[in-house]
Formats: C-alpha cells, sequence, structure tokens
C-alpha cells in the first residue's frame, strides 16, 4: 500500500512540474501557425518570444511564468475504479513535492480569516503552502483514473468574469455577450494571446466548473463553429499580443455547454486564459 | 535595439519613444502591489534615503521576486498604477510591467521625463539573464520585498513615452 501511495505521489508531482513547465504540442503548433500569419512585427516578436521562453522552460522543467499559479484538479473516474480518502492524500501530497520541486511561487497567505483577507499574517515561505483548489469529479468512459493538473494564474483571475445572461431565446445573444466580455478583458489582462475558457451552466458553481474542464478537453486544432466565431471576432479587435496591435489576441476558444434550465438566463463563466494556459498535464493513476 | 545600462540618464530618458524596443542591463529594483505604497510613504514623509538606494534614474519592475523567477505583474492594477507619478517624480526614469495605463499616469510619466516599457513575461528566458537578487527594504513581505536584482538584457518595448501611448 505504501510503494503504491509512494508512486502516486511521484507522478502526481512529475505532471505538476509538467504543467507549470510545458506546452502541449498542440499548443506550439497554434504558436507556430499565430507567428507565421501574424503582420505587426512587434506582435511577432512578442510571439516568438513566448514560444522561446516554453521551449526554455521545457528544458530546464522550469516554471514558464513567475506566476506558476494555483493547483486546479480535475479527477476522472472510470466503472470500476474507486476513489479512496488515501488517493486524495496522495494527490494532495504529490502536489505539495511537485510544488516544491517546480519550484512554485510561495505565495501561500497564512493567517487567520481575516489576515488571509487583508494578507496581514504573512507569506508561507514554502511553495506548497499554495493549497490547491478543491478537486473536481467526472466519470470517464476508460476504466482508470486520470488526474489533469491545471495552474491558474492571477492576472485571468482577475479579468475573468461569472455572470447571467439573459438569452432572449437566441444563442447569438449568448455569444455577443461572451465576444463583450472577452474582448475587454483581453485588452486589459497584458498577457495576450489568450485562450478563452467558457462554460455556460445554470449556476455560478456549474459555469465556472465546466469553464475548467473546456481547459482539460480543448483541443487548438479542434475549434467549433461557436469557439471559432469568439475567436474570430476578438481577433477582429486588433488588441494582439501584450496588448501591442496586431492580429494575434487570442489563439483559441474552449467552450463546453453544459444541461441548461427553462429559463431567460443563461450562467456564463469566462476566462481569458493567459499566454502560457492552460498550463496543464495529465496523468492515469 | 537600444541599450540602457542603469541609472538612466535625463538624456536617455528623453530620447526614448513608444515602439522602441530595448534591453536593460544593470541593477535594477523590483515591487509590486504590497510594497509600492510602503516605499511612497517613505517618499512622503521625506525618508527615502532610508531605503540605502538612489532612485534617480533608476528603473522600477513590477514583479515578485521569488524562487520562480521573475515576471511582470499588471501596472494597470491599483496599487501599482498609482505609484508611477510619485515614483517618476522621486527620480525614477522606467517603471517596467505590462498592460495599458490610464492617460493621467502617461501625461505624469512625460512631465517627470520618465518612460514605461512593457516586458514579455517570460520568466525561464529571464532567468538566464538574472544574475544577483538582494533585499532592500521590507523583508517581511517575503517575494513582495523590495529587491534589487541585477540584470543582463532584459527585452522591452517602450510602451509610454513623452504623451503617447503604445495601447492607443
Amino acid at each position: 500500500m505504501t510503494e503504491k501511495y509512494d508512486e502516486i505521489v511521484a507522478r502526481v508531482s512529475d505532471t505538476l512540474v509538467e504543467a507549470g513547465s510545458t506546452f502541449r504540442e498542440d499548443k506550439k503548433d497554434a504558436y507556430r501557425r499565430a507567428i507565421a500569419g501574424e503582420r505587426n512585427e512587434q506582435a511577432k516578436w512578442v510571439l516568438d518570444t513566448i514560444l522561446a521562453n516554453a521551449e526554455a522552460a521545457e528544458t530546464n522543467r522550469s516554471p514558464l511564468c513567475d506566476d506558476t499559479g494555483i493547483p486546479h484538479l480535475l479527477l476522472e473516474v472510470g466503472e470500476d475504479c474507486a476513489v479512496t480518502g488515501r488517493l486524495l492524500d496522495a494527490i494532495r501530497a504529490g502536489v505539495a513535492e511537485g510544488l516544491r520541486r517546480l519550484p512554485g511561487r510561495p505565495m501561500g497567505i497564512m493567517g487567520d480569516d481575516h489576515q488571509r483577507i487583508d494578507q496581514s499574517g504573512g507569506l508561507d515561505p514554502d511553495p506548497a503552502g499554495v493549497e490547491p483548489a478543491p478537486i473536481l469529479l467526472r466519470r470517464c468512459k476508460e476504466n482508470v483514473i486520470r488526474l489533469h493538473i491545471l495552474m491558474f494564474g492571477g492576472g485571468p483571475a482577475i479579468r475573468g468574469k461569472t455572470y447571467r445572461v439573459f438569452h432572449k431565446h437566441s444563442t447569438q445573444v449568448v455569444l455577443d455577450e461572451i465576444v463583450s466580455w472577452a474582448t475587454e478583458s483581453v485588452a486589459q489582462l497584458g498577457c495576450s494571446p489568450c485562450t478563452l475558457a467558457v462554460g455556460v451552466g445554470r449556476s455560478h458553481f456549474e459555469a465556472a466548473s465546466l469553464m475548467l474542464q473546456a481547459q482539460a478537453d480543448g483541443r487548438y486544432d479542434v475549434q467549433s463553429a461557436m469557439e471559432k466565431e469568439i475567436t474570430d471576432r476578438v481577433n477582429a479587435a486588433n488588441i494582439g499580443p501584450l496588448g501591442l496591435h496586431g492580429d494575434t489576441s487570442v489563439l483559441a476558444t474552449f467552450l463546453k455547454v453544459g444541461p441548461q434550465r427553462a429559463s431567460g438566463v443563461r450562467i456564463v463563466c469566462m476566462r481569458p486564459a493567459c499566454c502560457f494556459e492552460p498550463r496543464i498535464a495529465t496523468v492515469e493513476l | 535595439m537600444i541599450q540602457l545600462t542603469t541609472p538612466i540618464s535625463e538624456a536617455a530618458a528623453a530620447a526614448l519613444q513608444v515602439g522602441d524596443t530595448v534591453e536593460i542591463s544593470g541593477w535594477i529594483l523590483c515591487g509590486r502591489d504590497a510594497v509600492l505604497p510602503k516605499v511612497l510613504r517613505m517618499i512622503e514623509d521625506g525618508n527615502a534615503q532610508a531605503l540605502g538606494v538612489d532612485l534617480r534614474g533608476q528603473v522600477i519592475f513590477h514583479t515578485a521576486v521569488s524562487p520562480a523567477g521573475v515576471g511582470p505583474t499588471s501596472s494597470n492594477k491599483l496599487e501599482i498604477e498609482s505609484s508611477i507619478a510619485p515614483l517618476s517624480a522621486a527620480g525614477i526614469k522606467l517603471h517596467l510591467g505590462k498592460g495599458a495605463l490610464r492617460p493621467e499616469t502617461i501625461e505624469a510619466l512625460d512631465r517627470c521625463n520618465a518612460v514605461y516599457a512593457v516586458i514579455p513575461p517570460v520568466t525561464a528566458l529571464l532567468g538566464a539573464k538574472t544574475a544577483e537578487t538582494r533585499v532592500v527594504a521590507f523583508p517581511e513581505l517575503g517575494m513582495e520585498a523590495l529587491h534589487l536584482i541585477k540584470v543582463d538584457r532584459y527585452p522591452a518595448i517602450i510602451g509610454a513615452a513623452h504623451g503617447r501611448s503604445i495601447y492607443d
């Protein structure tokens, strides 16, 4: 049992380091396409620099960005697989070990409720003091336990938005609102090109969880008509990489639409994931 | 590519134009949300010399300094952007960060012959260009303390100068 526990800790730790230091291949290809198509020289320089940074981070197994992010975990469970408290403990221990190895930025705030809000309790010097967000769990078709680790930076959290949209029985109304939010937030973010992660659900919790799942499931080389429309319309705003203008404000949109209620309202969660996000890696445990 | 070495002279700052690409070398200051208001209070109290750093001609990089490296945070966050005008008046010549600034901040930069430069958030590349780091003040803030770091050819684009902004 201890041997299995230690193995899971090691795998989770490796996966967190990979999430914080590595672009997936489809993302590298998306950057290469953007560089080839970019007409603004400053924008092209920024895109080249971001891709070079990704290659250096992957080689060094070092952070892509100094805001190494808050670990967000999506656990997929197959038909005959069991999730035990011990497994969750091993995952948590693996996250802590991975944060120390990456190394994660030591930005966990110490203290009681009051102190954690106003930051008067000081910072935990241990990178593992950054606790992961609550685990999201879902079923998967394969008979495995699969863990996705995503590292969420602070900038997209500032610029993201979860709110109700009165859809007026038109999908276009909802898309227009997403484009409006995204255009404003990408311009303010300062770390574009973005990948827009969007969840549409029945509650704020559900919309946010769909937004997270969209980042786990989305691919740069497979885009739906709605995703492509959102991307193209935000790119037409000429915000560009780092907001310096250009053709590439958004690399892609990852949209996940959940079940909906009989109502005039849809709850939309939109996160303008920064130029390094989704910082994600996946492992079977 | 324009080479800038700290301390930056009045003439070198005046020559910078929006869109110029620059490389910055030398010792530069690092600070962000938590520490910049504390530095401003020291300046307002006439106590800036207690920092032990001559602010004239200096660069301030809006970043934390941690084992994870350095990288720009958004310069338009309230406590950071509101530091730009008074720090420029105190002698800072270049504010290094990311994100669009408000028109009144850009005007304040111009009045002080100071500029704002945008640096890509490329922590892995910047790590190879960062030689030394040391805490200057407020060590209790950890990674958000006021730091000095020695850098070699940090790449940046001039984002605001002479009342103009690259974001316009």
